[in-house]
C-alpha cells in the first residue's frame, strides 16, 4: 500500500471513529424483540417434507410441505416475542395421491399465504363496538369457549320445538363435516347452512337422476379422443382442475400421434376455451338444446346403434320420437350456432370415439340449468360414454361408517327468509368460511337477516363481511397447524380419504375449529356429549380411519396404531382397486320428465339488452382468495388485467356503443349497478357482458378491501327451480358509458394485434 | 456523511425497541435503503468491518464444557446435516443445570430466561454482510475433516465465542487452494 491515506481509508478511519460509541449501543440485548424457547428441536438449515390436504377449494388434493426451522413473531402468555420453530416454506402436490399426482395449482401454491396473512386473527376475540363495527377485544379460550357454551346451553333449555341453531359453513368433506353434522343433531331443530357461491347443487341433482349419483362427475380425459365441454372451464376452476388438467395433458401430448380434439361451447372465451380447437358460441342457457341437436343429428343418421341412448336419454321428453323437435334448423334458431356446424360436431363426435361430454359453469346457472345437464348426460349416453375409458365416470367413497353429514342442509336464501319473515327465526348463528354477505344477491338481504340473529359466533381465520357481524371469534388453525382431512367427490376412481397431521405449531393463539366444538360439547354435556364422545378430533379422525384397515389400499399394517402412523406419514388412504362407481339404472324422477326449456333471464330484452356473465376468476374463485397477495399479483390469463374488477365487451360491440378500451361503464340491472372500466375483447359473444367475480371486498383484510366491484350483488334472485341454487348466469343489465376513464391495468398492455377477423367478419 | 452514519446508528438502535433480528443492526432494516439501517452500517459492510468481542447476554464458558468432556456438536448438533451449527435453546442448558452448578451467576441467568419462557438472546459473532452474497455451508467442512478450531479458534483455550479469523475472502480461498476445494465463485457465493 502506497498511500497511506487513499479515499478508501480515508472514509475508513473517519466512518469508524465517528460512530464506534454509537455502535455499542446496538448489541445490548434488552434492544430486541424477546426470544421464546422453541417448543421443537430441528436442525437448523434442513428441509423436511410432510403431508398436507388443500382445502383452497373443495377438489381435495394432497400437499407436500416443506418445512424448516426459521423464525416466527408470535404471541405466547399475551406476549409478543420470537421463537425458533419448523415453518411451511413451499407447498407442492404429493405426487402419491390419486387426484392430483405431484401436481398443485395456484390457489394451492398461495396456501402459504393464509398461514402467514398478516390479517389473520391471532386470539378469540369478544365484539366490544357496535355489530359491523370491527371493534373487538382479545379475551381468553378458557372466557371464549364458556360464553360459547352458556349461548347454546340456553337454546337447548328452552322448550321450543326448535333450537333455532343454524350452523353455515363452507361446503366441507370428509370427518369435519361429520362432526359439525353430529354437533348439530344434539339440537333438535337446528340447521345446517352450506354456502358457496359457485354451488354445484344443479349438476349433482342431473347426475343423480341420469345416473344415481348425487356427486360430481369425474372426466378420465387422459383416454378420450374427443371433448365437447359446454361452458366448463375445467381447465382453470371447475370441479377438480389439477386432476383435469393432467388428464388433458395426456390427452393432448401424452399419446404419440394422437391428439384429441376440444371443442368448448361458450360465450366468454375461458382459459379452457382458449386451449380448444373450436370454440362454439351458443346463446348463453341454450347450451342444453346445443346437446340436443347434436343426439338428434345422431339419432337421424343412425351414427350410434338404436340401444347406445341408454337410460339417460329416457329422462328427456321426445327422446324416444329422435328429438324431432331438435332438427339442426330448430336448434339453430334457438341457440345460434349453425346447423351445418351442428351437423359436422355431431358426426366428428360419434366418429371419434371414445368421446364425451362436459357441462358446468354458466350453462348449469340458469333457471333451465338442470335440463341443461339432463341433456349433456343424455348425450354422454348415446355416444357411450358413461363408466368407460375415455368417458365420465363417478369416484368411489371410502369404505368409511360416516362421511356425509346425518343432517340436510338448507340455503342461506331459506335461512335469510326465515328470519327476516319470522317464520324460522335463529338464535344462535355459528359461521365457518362462508361469506354470503358478499357473495350473495343483494335481492337476499342475508346482511339484514343476520343482523336479527341475536348471537353470533365465527370460527373464521379472516374478517370478512359475514364474520364482522361476529360478537365470538374464536379463530381456528390454518389448515397447514390443524388436523385435516377430505374425501374427495371426483378427479380420481380410487377411493380416497386423504388425511394430514399439523405440518407446523400454530403460529398464533388459535384453536382447531373440531377441537372447539369437542370442547364445548363436553361442556354441554347430555345429547351434544353423546353425539360427540371424542376428547380430540385426532381421537375422532383415528376412530373414523381404523375401519380403512381391512381393505385393501395404499397402506397395510397389522396394528391398529401402525396403520395410523402410515396413514399420516403418506397423506392418507385410497383403495388399490381403480373402478368407478357402478351407475345405477334405477334413477327416480319425481316429476316426470324434463324438458330442456328456454332459460328465463330477468330484465327485458329492450330494456336491458346484454347477458351479464359473472365468472369464477382463476384468482380469487368466488372472492375468498382475495386476500392472498399472490392472487392480487396473478394477472388475468387472457386479458392480463389485474389489481381491480372490470367488464369484458365484444370488440365490435363496443365499436357500435363508441366505447373504448378503459372507458368507465356503469353496468345496471334490475337490482344494483357497478361501475368498472370496459375491457375490449374478441372472446365474447356480442349480447354478452362478462365480469370476474372475487374483488370489491369492502371488509376482507388489507390487501382484498376497496378494490374493484362486485358484481354478485346486482344479480337477481332468479333461482333453479328444482335445486333452488342461485342462477347467477340469469340476469340481464344495460351499459352506460360515463365519459371518463376508468382505473384498467393490462399488466402485458392489452393484445398485441387486434384479430382482424373478428373485427370485419 | 459521517455525522449521518453515526445518528443513523442512533436512530436504528434506540428509536425503535422491537428490532426483528438481532443482525437487524447490521444486516437489514428498512430505515435507509433495503440492505442497510444506516450510512455507517454500509460504510461498515462496505470495508469488511466486524465486531469482534460481541457482548453477550451470558458469559457462556465454552472452556469448562470442553474440560468436562463435551463434545462441540452435544450442542451444536445441525453442523454436520446442515448449513448451520445451531444454537440449543435454554431448555437443553436446563436438562443439565437444573443440578450443576446452580449457584453460579451466570447459570442463575439461564434459569432466570428459563423460567420466564424465553430463550437466550444469543448475539452471532460469526457471519456475514447479506451484501457478501456468502453461503457458508458447515455440513461440507465438517464430512471433508475440517476442524472446528480452524475457524472458530481452539475453545480449550477461551471461554467466551471471539470472532478471531478475520473470515475475508482470503483466509478462505487460500484454505480451499491448500486442500484443493474447488474455488469456483459459485462455491460461496450465489
Amino acid at each position: 500500500m502506497k498511500e497511506l491515506m487513499d479515499r478508501r481509508n480515508f472514509l475508513k478511519f473517519s466512518a469508524v471513529g465517528g460512530a464506534t460509541v454509537a455502535l455499542d449501543a446496538c448489541g445490548k440485548p434488552e434492544h430486541h424483540l424477546i426470544r421464546f424457547i422453541p417448543e421443537e428441536e430441528l436442525t437448523p438449515g434442513v428441509a423436511v417434507w410432510k403431508p398436507g390436504v388443500c382445502t383452497q377449494c373443495g377438489a381435495g388434493c394432497g400437499l407436500e410441505v416443506r418445512v424448516m426451522e426459521g423464525e416466527a413473531e408470535v404471541t405466547r402468555q399475551g406476549q409478543v416475542g420470537l421463537i425458533k420453530m419448523g415453518l411451511a416454506k413451499k407447498l407442492e402436490g404429493n405426487p402419491n395421491h390419486p387426484v392430483n399426482q405431484g401436481k398443485l395449482c395456484a390457489w394451492g401454491q398461495a396456501g402459504l399465504q393464509v398461514t402467514y396473512n398478516p390479517d389473520r386473527i391471532r386470539f378469540p376475540l369478544k365484539r366490544s363496538g357496535p355489530r359491523g363495527s370491527g371493534e373487538y377485544q382479545e379475551i381468553s379460550w378458557e372466557d371464549a369457549t364458556k360464553e360459547l357454551a352458556s349461548h347454546l346451553a340456553s337454546l337447548n333449555s328452552q322448550e321450543k320445538k326448535d333450537s333455532a341453531l343454524a350452523f353455515m359453513t363452507r361446503p366441507l368433506r370428509g370427518q369435519r363435516a361429520v362432526l359439525i353434522g353430529r354437533f348439530l343433531s344434539a339440537f333438535s331443530g337446528s340447521r345446517l347452512v352450506n354456502f358457496e357461491f359457485f354451488e354445484e347443487a344443479v349438476l349433482r341433482r342431473a347426475n343423480a337422476l341420469s345416473f344415481g349419483h348425487y356427486q360430481l362427475p369425474t372426466f378420465d380425459l387422459a383416454n378420450a379422443n374427443y371433448v365437447v365441454s359446454f361452458g366448463a372451464d375445467f381447465l382453470a376452476t371447475w370441479n377438480s382442475p389439477v386432476a383435469q388438467n393432467l388428464g388433458y395433458g395426456t390427452m393432448r401430448q401424452g399419446r404419440p400421434g394422437q391428439r384429441a380434439k376440444l371443442v368448448q361451447v361458450e360465450s366468454r372465451m375461458s382459459s379452457t376455451g382458449a386451449n380448444a380447437d373450436e370454440w362454439v358460441y351458443a346463446r348463453l342457457g341454450t347450451e342444453g338444446i346445443l346437446a340436443l341437436g347434436l343426439a338428434n343429428v345422431m339419432l337421424s343418421e343412425k351414427l350410434r346403434p338404436a340401444e347406445a341412448a341408454g337410460q339417460a336419454g329416457t329422462l328427456l321428453e321426445g327422446w324416444s320420437k329422435g328429438l324431432s323437435d331438435y332438427a339442426p334448423e330448430n336448434v339453430e334458431k334457438m341457440t345460434g350456432v349453425e346447423a351445418a356446424k351442428i351437423r359436422r360436431l355431431a358426426r366428428e363426435m360419434a366418429a371419434h370415439s371414445p368421446a364425451v361430454a362436459v357441462i358446468g359453469g354458466a350453462p348449469l346457472a340458469q333457471t333451465n340449468g338442470l335440463s341443461n345437464a339432463l341433456a349433456v348426460n343424455a348425450l354422454n349416453a348415446l355416444v357411450g360414454s358413461v363408466e368407460k375409458t375415455g368417458g365420465v365416470s363417478f369416484t368411489p367413497q371410502p369404505p368409511m361408517a360416516e362421511l356425509t353429514p346425518s343432517k340436510a342442509g338448507t340455503s342461506v336464501q331459506e335461512l335469510s327468509d326465515g328470519i327476516l319473515k319470522g317464520s324460522a327465526p335463529v338464535e344462535a348463528l355459528l359461521l365457518y368460511g362462508a361469506n354470503p354477505v358478499f357473495a350473495s344477491p343483494a335481492a337476499w338481504r342475508v346482511r339484514e337477516a343476520l343482523e336479527k340473529v341475536p348471537f353470533i359466533a365465527s370460527f373464521g381465520s379472516f374478517v370478512d363481511e359475514t364474520s364482522i357481524l361476529a360478537d365470538l371469534i374464536l379463530p381456528d388453525h390454518s389448515y397447514l397447524e390443524s388436523w385435516i382431512d377430505n374425501v374427495p367427490e371426483s378427479g380420481t376412481k380410487q377411493a380416497v380419504a386423504s388425511l394430514a397431521p399439523p405440518a407446523m405449531l400454530p403460529l398464533h393463539h388459535t384453536r382447531a375449529m373440531p377441537d372447539v366444538l369437542l370442547d364445548v360439547a363436553q361442556k354441554l354435556g347430555g345429547e351434544a356429549g353423546k353425539a360427540l364422545p371424542w376428547k380430540t378430533y385426532e381421537e375422532m379422525l383415528q376412530a373414523a380411519f381404523d375401519p380403512l384397515r381391512n381393505h385393501s389400499g395404499s397402506v397395510s399394517a397389522k396394528s391398529s396404531d401402525d396403520f395410523w402412523s402410515e396413514v399420516q406419514a403418506k397423506g392418507g388412504w385410497w383403495s388399490a382397486e381403480v373402478k368407478s362407481l357402478p351407475v345405477t339404472k334405477t334413477a327416480k324422477l319425481p316429476s316426470g320428465p324434463a324438458k330442456v326449456t328456454e332459460p328465463q333471464f330477468d330484465g327485458s330484452a329492450q330494456e336491458y339488452p346484454f347477458n351479464l356473465l359473472p365468472y369464477a376468476s382463476q384468482q380469487f374463485g368466488d372472492g375468498s382468495h382475495a386476500n392472498l397477495p399472490w392472487m392480487q399479483e396473478m394477472p388475468d390469463v387472457l386479458s392480463s388485467a389485474m389489481w381491480s374488477t372490470w367488464v369484458e365487451i365484444n370488440i365490435q360491440t363496443a365499436e357500435r356503443l363508441g366505447i373504448e378500451q378503459g372507458d368507465l361503464l356503469e353496468v345496471a340491472s334490475q337490482h344494483g349497478k357497478l361501475q368498472a372500466p370496459a375491457l375490449l375483447s374478441p372472446g365474447i359473444a356480442p349480447d354478452v357482458v362478462a365480469i370476474p367475480v372475487g374483488q370489491g371486498h369492502e371488509n376482507y383484510g388489507r390487501y382484498a378491501s376497496q378494490r374493484g366491484a362486485n358484481p354478485i350483488k346486482i344479480l337477481a334472485a332468479q333461482t333453479e327451480p328444482e335445486t333452488g341454487q342461485l342462477a347467477w348466469a340469469a340476469t340481464r343489465v344495460k351499459i352506460t358509458r360515463l365519459g371518463k376513464k376508468g382505473k384498467l391495468i393490462l399488466f402485458a398492455g392489452g393484445l398485441r394485434e387486434w384479430p382482424r377477423e373478428f373485427r370485419h367478419r | 456523511m459521517i455525522v449521518g452514519g453515526g445518528l443513523g446508528v442512533f436512530v436504528s438502535c434506540s428509536g425503535s425497541k422491537r428490532q426483528p433480528s438481532p443482525l437487524s443492526s447490521y444486516v437489514t432494516s428498512g430505515q435507509f435503503t433495503t440492505a442497510h439501517p444506516s450510512v455507517l452500517s454500509a460504510a461498515r459492510d462496505y470495508f469488511d468491518i466486524y465486531p469482534t468481542h460481541v457482548r453477550q447476554p451470558i458469559a457462556f464458558n465454552h472452556q469448562i464444557h470442553l474440560k468436562n468432556g463435551m463434545q462441540c456438536t452435544d450442542c451444536h448438533k445441525g453442523v454436520a446435516q446442515g448449513p448451520d451449527a445451531g444454537i440449543p435453546s435454554d431448555k437443553f442448558c436446563m436438562t443439565c443445570h437444573q443440578v450443576i452448578a446452580t449457584d453460579k451467576p451466570e447459570i442463575k441467568k439461564i434459569a432466570a430466561y428459563y423460567k420466564k419462557g424465553e430463550d437466550i438472546p444469543w448475539q452471532p459473532v460469526f457471519w456475514f454482510y447479506q451484501s457478501a452474497h456468502v453461503k457458508f455451508q458447515h455440513a461440507p467442512h465438517i464430512r471433508a475433516g475440517v476442524d472446528c478450531a480452524t475457524c472458530h479458534g481452539d475453545m480449550r483455550k477461551r471461554t467466551v465465542a471471539v470472532r478471531k479469523a478475520g473470515l475475508t475472502m482470503g483466509f478462505c480461498v487460500s484454505c480451499h487452494r491448500l486442500h484443493k476445494a474447488p474455488t469456483d465463485c459459485t462455491t460461496c457465493h450465489f
